[in-house]
């Protein structure tokens, strides 16, 4: 019988590689990716992916269970690419496309959108810090309210 | 969490999907946000989710104290 604390210890190893992952090649691991970097079953890992979900440190994709998102990173396309390190990535929103290269201790460029009429907004960090853009960041939901639909948000 | 060109913008976009104006924030101070939430290494084995407090007081200590950054009801 797995404990409690042999759950614990799992999660943390599959959340390590997740970002390791992520970081590395631009999308988060399937199941199966995981399953046979870990060496372990994928039902572990599916369960173990679940548990990070009701922690809030992975958000999963319905019906399959597999990873949507790694925040700051997305597993499928967005508004938000970021380009950093020579690797492309997505961000789930502005906050996290900037948040990609604070990650990375990397510099970035984010190629973005308005959200209003589409029009291209492209914005340079170095050295952690956002050279001169146009532009305003609109928090839609206020902050206690993020969980009820982290997808939407 | 949207990027828009403008207030006008945000306006126009939040009369478009019916939904109350949220709150509005430089990009700078955005990005301010985004280096401190996301700086710690989450590949760390000692790495855990911030608690509640913790998110509380650093957006406190970014200046984000408005009735909007309220993290427990």
């Amino acid at each position: 019988m797995v404990t409690d604390q042999e759950k614990m210890a799992f999660d943390k190893v599959v959340r390590s590689h997740v970002y390791d992952y992520v970081m590395r090649e631009g999308l988060p691991p399937t199941i199966v990716e995981t399953s046979s970097a870990l060496s372990r079953l994928s039902d572990d890992v599916r369960t173990s992916f679940q548990r990070l979900a009701d922690g809030h440190i992975l958000v999963l994709q319905k019906g399959s269970g597999e990873v949507l998102m790694a925040n700051p990173f997305s597993a499928v396309p967005t508004p938000f690419f970021v380009k950093a390190g020579g690797r492309s990535y997505y961000g789930n929103c502005i906050w996290d496309a900037m948040g990609i290269p604070a990650m990375l201790k990397q510099d970035a460029t984010i190629e973005a959108s308005c959200g209003c009429c589409s029009t291209a907004m492209n914005l340079r960090i170095t050295n952690g810090s956002l050279e001169e853009a146009c532009g305003i960041a609109h928090f839609a939901i206020p902050a206690a309210h993020w969980w009820d639909d982290i997808v939407f948000n | 969490m949207l990027l828009f060109w403008s207030e006008e913008h945000v306006e126009k976009w939040c009369k478009d999907w019916n939904l109350s104006r949220g709150e509005v924030i430089p990009l700078d101070k955005c990005c301010h946000l985004a280096q401190a939430w996301y700086g710690p290494d989450r590949r760390e084995p000692e790495w855990r989710r911030r608690t509640i407090d913790e998110a509380q007081a650093l957006f406190a200590e970014l200046g984000f104290t408005s009735e909007f950054w309220r993290l427990s009801s």
